[in-house]
């Protein structure tokens, strides 16, 4: 009887169907190309498929930008994908005339955005998930499948290392990192088209080990950072600044990203009473969980003992007590909230204008204000991109061809509310940077910014260059050498810098 | 063996398909041959060493990634030069490759050693860990592993062009599909299957059955480095996260989708996992009904569950089942049965999935 069919037929009609669907979804909407990535060299001279000459589109005249955003809506940081493509449409909306198509999600994109004429159309939102495979294969679809010639993204350290390297290998594309704080993709890869109007891990620890170290009383710190090129890069940071100044790095530990129980790596750490003091470096998914193991491995985590970097926030406090009041914070691409300007003030108050609500990471992936989550640096970096985009194309009158694009992006000092960024020869951001303290009102803790430490480049004052390894595990050693911001740091004082 | 004995459906199909996959390049875009299809070709060739190991051997095994993965580490350690991340030996390209695929093949043959005396469950999970401590072992060792990665790496000059890479992804896949095929056949592969249907009376019988279970290990970890090659000329890189417990899972999805005893099923579940994970994005108003990017695992899984539930042989037991309907419509052949003549023109699964469990449960 047919009824009792083992394989019923509708199974089998709904499966071909499927199987239809997908091949001609594939072979509809798809340009020509590179055809891989490892075509390396050699893709200038290739043909394609069909034998004909390979050319990007601007070379045959286009004057569109086709704009790809690389985020990230799986992983670690898969919390914070609205707020990727958030930072690119609020740059677009205030600087090229861009309107969003909804007012309660920055996912459906924008229109009507440009620059001189020449229109910025969203092409695609690749999705990570903070592994190099996927943002790779996410990568080829924007630009072999969608042709986007511009790319702003990634999010993540090793997925900056893998754009950087794809950028490399298609120059006529030009990338602008979203917030991607290894430091690799500008001072290791150099790709001549990949720009990152932001900071590094690194970049953002700068004068922590000063504070520490000479103002705190700290001579022995244990650090415990994530094992992928963010945390090494940020750990690398702290450690060249604190072991610069005279302090001494005793313990390293390094526990795998996405790691959900620290214990093991928590016992690695020496006792309270053996160290002076701890920093973390462990971040996304992971910072509460890691600090919630010391808890129960080691005691209370106490604000003159401890301190982190961007991924230590006031919100730990809810789980972990108030005594954490006290422990400094490293930088981010931008300030804490207690930091006001006119300028500051005038990008917050858009981003509320633009949309009525966000889901972003930093309201928990619920709607909540939008100018919560451009204060926060994940929107922000994407930001900068996006407005660098902007000011770049106006710099050519629209032109969006890759040479004069790159050549302008290249020289570009960009105005951002959080302070402006120009570009070191590797192309990477020398930013400002504001360590803050977390602190105790009104029974509640909240960030205060305490110093802002001016104009930090890539190579740390001559830590890391292109000589150096990349930073790991065992690289930067703990020896004292010079720093350009000792005594440098501009003091913060209720919110206002005291330049 | 006559023409007229080499002119099945099954035969006649094979070659069709790759006429048309031959032909494909020149009806298609760039990005489908270079990123879809060769990806698809890799995968599958990956996915069709876990259909051989079950189909033959009654062994599911969840390390066939971690050889892919090996292959690519050891290519990229032995072929870049000094400046590199990894261990920078700069070798030749083809001294490169001969060494991953040998360095693969051994450590295939030591861990499918160690693994011969199980079976089932117990070689299913010791397989995981395999796979698992492979995936630390990469992450933990960094100068093997970049530090997270070894970057830029490329094919030799011969495959230096996608083109040549997907054609060189369809042989290699061409060859592997009829050498299994033909292994069926042979003494190694019959006694296989012995061992498969039932160990102990073929080791009574005589038969090392720890041995053979070794070798068919052995020659799937050399197919799967094959496919791991041909990843990291075709990706460019591969890192620890490449082969941690989520894309070992997808490979054993894949061939699951296709269907777990159906050589065919490896490389048709790879097309439909990249095609979804490619263009499901695209059809229209998919985003409208929750199908965006970031809920491709949920969809996937929906669709893995669905395929467990109502076709356990995957896409492919849903074709055999249409063939098996048409037949109905058709007078029995001369001399023999559907079922002899599906045997011997290569259409029926390449294992017999029920006898096995049956046999073995």
């Amino acid at each position: 009887m047919i009824s009792r069919d083992k394989h019923p037929r509708w199974l089998l009609l709904v499966s071909m169907l499927a199987v239809l669907a997908l091949f001609a979804a594939a072979c509809g909407g798809a340009d020509e190309g590179p055809a891989t990535p490892a075509e390396q060299e050699a893709a200038d001279d290739d043909t394609d498929a069909d034998g004909d000459e390979e050319g990007t589109p601007d070379a045959a005249g286009d004057q569109t930008v086709r704009l790809g955003i690389l985020g990230q809506c799986e992983g670690p940081f898969g919390g914070f994908h609205e707020d990727t493509v958030a930072g690119v449409s609020l740059a677009l909306a205030n600087f090229a005339g861009a309107e969003v198509s909804s007012t309660t999600t920055a996912l459906d994109g924008w229109s009507n955005a440009e620059v001189n004429g020449t229109p910025i159309e969203l092409v695609g939102i690749g999705c990570g998930d903070d592994t190099p495979d996927t943002i790779l294969g996410e990568v080829r679809q924007l630009v072999e499948q969608e042709d986007a010639n511009v790319v702003i993204g990634p999010l993540s350290g090793d997925e900056g290392i893998a754009v950087a390297e794809y950028a490399n290998a298609n120059p006529d594309v030009t990338f602008l990192s979203g917030i991607a704080g290894s430091q690799e993709p500008t001072l290791e890869v150099q790709a001549p088209n990949y720009f990152r109007f932001h900071g590094d891990g690194a970049i953002w620890n700068a004068g922590m080990g000063d504070i520490l170290h000479n103002e705190e009383g700290w001579d022995t710190v244990a650090v415990i950072a994530d094992d992928y090129s963010f945390g090494h890069t940020s750990a690398a940071g702290f450690i060249a600044d604190f072991c610069g100044v005279g302090g001494d790095v005793t313990t390293r530990v390094f526990p795998p990203l996405g790691t959900t129980d620290y214990s093991s790596f928590v016992q690695q750490l020496p006792d309270p009473d053996e160290v002076d003091g701890y920093f973390w470096v462990v971040g996304g998914t992971g910072t509460q969980a890691a600090l919630e193991a010391f808890v129960n491995a080691k005691g209370d985590l106490t604000g003159d003992q401890h301190a982190g970097n961007l991924f230590f926030n006031p919100d730990l406090a809810q789980a972990l007590g108030t005594d954490i009041a006290g422990a400094y914070v490293g930088g981010f691409a931008s300030f804490p909230g207690d930091v006001q300007t006119p300028e500051i003030e005038e990008y917050l108050a858009s981003a509320d204008e633009t949309w009525e609500t966000l889901a972003s990471g930093i309201s928990g992936g619920e709607p909540g204000p939008p100018s919560a989550a451009a204060g926060f640096g994940f929107m922000y970096g994407y930001y900068a991109g996006g407005v660098a985009l902007v000011e770049g194309l106006e710099e050519t009158g629209g032109d969006p061809s890759p040479e004069p694009l790159q050549a302008a992006l290249a020289d570009l000092t960009v105005e951002l509310p959080y302070g402006d960024v120009s570009l070191d020869e590797n192309r990477s951001g020398i930013v400002d940077v504001a360590l803050s303290q977390l602190v105790e009102r009104d029974g509640e803790i909240v960030q205060e910014t305490v110093a802002i430490i001016p104009e930090v480049d890539q190579t740390f004052g001559g830590t890391f260059s292109t000589d150096t390894p990349p930073p790991s595990r065992d690289f930067p050693p703990c020896e004292e050498r010079e720093l350009p911001w000792v005594g440098q740091a501009i003091p913060v004082e209720d919110g206002v810098p005291q330049r | 063996m006559t023409l007229r004995r080499l002119l099945t459906t099954g035969n006649i199909t094979f070659v069709a398909v790759l006429l048309l996959l031959l032909a494909l390049p020149a009806f298609s875009t760039a990005f489908f041959m270079g990123f879809v299809m060769t990806q698809t070709l890799m995968l599958g060739l990956a996915a069709a060493t876990i259909v051989f190991l079950s189909a033959y051997g009654g062994m599911v095994s969840l390390a066939q990634l971690l050889m892919f993965g090996i292959a690519g580490f050891a290519f990229g350690n032995a072929a870049l030069e000094a400046g590199a991340r990894g261990l920078s030996l700069g070798w030749p390209p083809w001294v490169a490759v001969a060494f991953a695929l040998l360095f693969t093949t051994a450590v295939a043959f030591l861990l499918g050693a160690l693994a011969s005396r199980t079976t089932d469950i117990y070689f299913l999970m010791l397989t995981l860990v395999y796979g698992v401590i492979g995936y630390y072992v990469f992450a933990q060792v960094v100068p093997i592993s970049g530090p997270g990665g070894v970057t830029r790496i490329t094919p030799p000059p011969l495959l230096a062009t996608g083109i040549r890479l997907y054609y060189a992804a369809l042989v290699l896949s061409a060859l592997a599909y009829v050498a299994f095929r033909l292994i069926g056949r042979t003494p190694f592969g019959l006694a296989l299957q012995g061992v498969r249907d039932d160990p102990v009376r073929m080791a009574s019988l005589g038969l090392n059955v720890p041995l053979h279970r070794t070798l068919a290990f052995t020659l799937a970890g050399f197919v799967a480095g094959l496919a791991g090659l041909l990843n990291v000329w075709w990706n460019g890189q591969i890192d620890p996260a490449s082969i941690s417990i989520g894309p070992t899972l997808v490979l054993l999805i894949i061939a699951v989708i296709g269907g777990i005893s159906h050589f065919e099923g490896a490389w048709l579940g790879a097309f439909v996992y990249v095609a979804a994970s490619n263009y499901l994005r695209e059809l229209p108003l998919v985003d409208r009904i929750g199908i965006t990017p970031d809920r491709f695992n949920t969809i996937i899984g929906a669709i893995v569950l669905i395929i467990m539930v109502l076709s356990p042989e995957g896409l492919m037991g849903t074709f055999e089942n249409l063939r098996g309907r048409l037949r109905r419509f058709r007078p029995p052949p001369r001399g023999g049965s559907a079922a002899h003549q599906s045997s011997v023109d290569g259409s029926r699964p390449a294992g017999r999935e029920p006898a096995r469990t049956a046999e073995n449960g």
